[in-house]
């Protein structure tokens, strides 16, 4: 068995050394190939690390990644899987990438992002010391199907794997409701208070009961369907939470409040702007809450963060920045118009949408975002550009938010797109691009070779 | 002025992907063009007035909020929309709405949902789904014009011999991937599979639903002609994809 280990791993590393010379970040292929060799590579190669895994609809990567600067600061080592490599042939090979040809491990913790309908799978073999749901939306029904599917996988996947910590959202009535179906020792977090103000109107994606279909009631609400939600019929509700935040402030860059870790209280200030980002800010704390409690090592680990791969990812083009933000679903795509909102100055925005089987092959959900409510303050983005396969669908959903169609350029060619902008952008106003996933690679490798950016598997 | 009074039947619940779509759609291409709208949000628990509202629509849902509104929709309801059906008040049903209008739900392993008999259609469930962006020809106002569309569906819907197709299917599944029918139509009822917004890339579809709506109200109403290049752009951007 072990010669098959160790041509697995190889086969691995070979596929992705020659996956870079042909100058391709190809996630999936290393691992499918390895798989033939060894079909328990994940399971053999996982079971010597700590693993820590995270999975749910929105905030995988940059809990991922907070998760990583915590570690960092307290001085453990550990790798994480590269974004987008979290199906299980991805996740596989990444172990195999970490650790030695004869299967030594290079680190002792392993973080690992992973996508919800790949967690039944990835779980049982991986064996995480530690779970983090981070929440439940509704999310591409034409590869996820229906919600109450998704819950059901994920328990599954959490019922074979008894001797994980799961830390669930307390303030999501749809993954914390899978808490009282498992043995497994939970940790919560939550919001302590609406960081908004309640002008804002809310789509939720969860409505009635999750248990007994009653209409769900709540205290306040932060965004969505998440609050301190409960329901009289059956008496379902939102415990308070073991690790939380209060007395938030919220700017266009970032966030400041009160973090509660049991007993004890911290002033954080991460530089992620966005409520999204306090509970994932939170869901990272949790995670490490059992083996980092060191207020000095959090405070940094916090503070020091900077975003992740086209997560709020910023970067300087000649003399204007340029901020790339994933938006992949409604609940996603309503917060970061909420973020844009927050921000007086002018400014150019970019938007690119895709439908291949990674982004989601139906696009139907732009029309469930708030575009009206991008258009209630229009009158700060100097052009708006769309781009993208589906680039006249999004001109359309534009068009019935209220804008007049001649105001929108659509250019689906990124090379044109970038002269454009440049050209165009005389006052070096910031730049915003929100392309869906599939968008979000080829936008990015267009920017990345005429800027000379790092590629993103490097 | 002139003004249309809009039912969204259970928003909260069957509102899968993009259904609000279809209601900013018709609310814009009336408003566009001087008519007023008002729109009502009538859920579990709340009354529908069946004389009230010119048009009613009905979008999709998971299994989840299906089972949530049975019970409030097989009461009182289910009355009231036959008798606004009969009366030829405007419908547009989606997906999961498509097959509430209908006589019956049965499961691929032969479990029956009764539902409203609205119109004479029944669903059969399969073990497989019928997913992807799909095309239809629909003869509107003696013209055939091509209709695009999203679908996602695992219920094969079969038509009673009252019920004509909206349309003949030309790419994907549309009724049931066995009759070629793609869509339902009875009296002023239009029914498809084409999940999420139908309407904003079909403006002729769109404006025929409003055009029967209006004549319905006002008698023969001359529907002012809209700048539709947006429109057409993405028709015609799927359309070439499908072809």
């Amino acid at each position: 068995m072990k010669i098959l280990t160790f041509a697995a791993i190889l086969s691995a590393r070979i596929t992705t050394f020659i996956l870079r010379l042909i100058g391709r970040g190809g996630t999936s292929l290393p691992g499918r190939i390895a798989l033939l060799f060894q079909k328990d590579l994940l399971g053999i190669l996982s079971q010597k690390y700590k693993v820590i895994a995270v999975t749910g609809t929105n905030g995988k990567t940059t809990t991922s990644r907070i998760i990583g600067s915590l570690l960092f600061e307290a001085g453990l080592d550990f790798f994480e899987n590269k974004s987008g490599a979290n199906l299980l042939p991805g996740i596989a090979a990444s172990f195999a990438m970490d650790c030695s040809l004869l299967g030594k491990p290079g680190h002792r913790y392993a973080i690992i992002e992973c996508d919800e309908a790949a967690f039944r799978t990835a779980a049982p073999k991986m064996q995480p010391a530690i779970v983090v749901i981070t929440n439940l939306f509704r999310d591409q029904l034409d590869r996820y199907g229906e919600i109450s599917h998704m819950l059901t996988k994920i328990k599954e996947g959490l019922l074979s794997c008894p001797d994980s910590t799961v830390v669930f959202n307390s303030d999501d009535s749809l993954s914390y409701s899978i808490s009282s179906s498992i043995k497994n020792s939970i940790i919560t977090f939550g919001i302590n208070e609406s960081p908004y103000g309640s002008d804002d109107d809310f789509i939720s994606d969860a409505p009635y009961c999750i248990r007994c279909k009653g209409p769900y009631n709540y205290v306040y609400r932060t965004y969505g369907h998440l609050g301190d939600f409960y329901c009289s019929s059956c008496g379902y509700r939102r415990t308070p939470p073991d690790i939380s935040a209060t007395d938030i402030e919220m700017n266009f860059e970032r966030s400041t409040f009160t973090l509660h870790l049991y007993n004890e209280t911290l002033k954080v200030s991460p530089s992620l702007p966005g409520a999204y980002n306090i509970y994932n800010v939170l869901a990272a704390v949790a995670a490490v809450s059992s083996f980092i409690n060191d207020q000095t090592v959090l405070s940094v680990g916090i503070s020091t963060f900077e975003s992740g791969f086209g997560r709020m990812e910023r970067v300087i083009i000649n003399d204007f920045s340029l901020t790339m933000v994933l938006v992949k679903n409604p609940a996603g795509l309503n917060q970061v118009i909420n973020f844009l909102s927050y921000d007086d100055s002018m400014k150019i925005l970019v938007m690119i949408l895709n439908d291949r089987f990674a982004d989601g092959t139906d696009i139907s959900w732009i029309w469930d975002a708030n575009f009206e409510k991008l258009f209630s303050f229009s009158d700060r983005f100097s052009q708006i550009y769309l781009s993208g396969m589906r680039a006249e669908e999004l001109k359309l959903r534009f068009k019935y938010a209220g804008y007049e169609p001649n105001m929108l350029h659509v250019e689906k060619d990124y090379k044109h797109l970038m002269e454009k902008i440049e050209l165009d952008n005389k006052e070096n106003l910031p730049v915003f691009v929100l392309p869906t996933y599939t968008a979000m690679f080829d936008f990015r490798k267009v920017i990345a070779s005429k800027f000379r950016l790092k590629e993103f598997w490097k | 002025m002139d003004k249309m009074q809009i039912c969204h039947l259970y928003p909260d619940l069957l509102n899968l992907y993009g259904d609000r779509g279809n209601i900013i759609s018709m609310t814009k291409r009336l408003n566009w063009r001087g008519i007023q709208t008002e729109v009502f949000e009538i859920s579990v628990g709340e009354h529908f007035d069946p004389e009230k509202y010119d048009i009613v629509f009905i979008g999709g849902g998971q299994d989840f909020e299906q089972e949530i509104l049975l019970p409030d929709l097989l009461g009182e309801k289910t009355a009231n929309l036959k008798y606004a059906v009969e009366s030829n008040v405007t419908f547009l049903a989606i997906c999961g709405g498509y097959q509430l209008l209908g006589n019956y739900y049965k499961t691929w392993n032969g479990h029956q949902l009764d539902f409203t008999g609205a119109i004479d259609i029944h669903t059969i469930g399969s073990t497989e789904r019928m997913i992807g962006n799909f095309m239809f020809e629909a003869e509107l106002n003696h013209r055939t014009i091509e209709i695009a569309g999203f679908e996602n569906h695992s219920g094969m819907t079969f038509l009673g011999s009252k019920v004509q197709p909206l349309g003949k299917i030309r790419k994907g599944s549309g009724n049931n991937g066995k009759d070629g029918t793609a869509g339902a139509r009875y009296k002023n009822v239009f029914c498809s599979y084409s999940h999420g917004p139908l309407l904003p890339k079909n403006p002729i579809l769109c404006d025929f639903i409003l055009q029967t709506a209006l004549n319905e109200k006002f008698g023969n109403y001359e529907l002012k002609t809209l700048d539709d290049e947006a429109e057409n752009q993405a028709l015609t951007a799927m359309l070439r994809r499908l072809r």
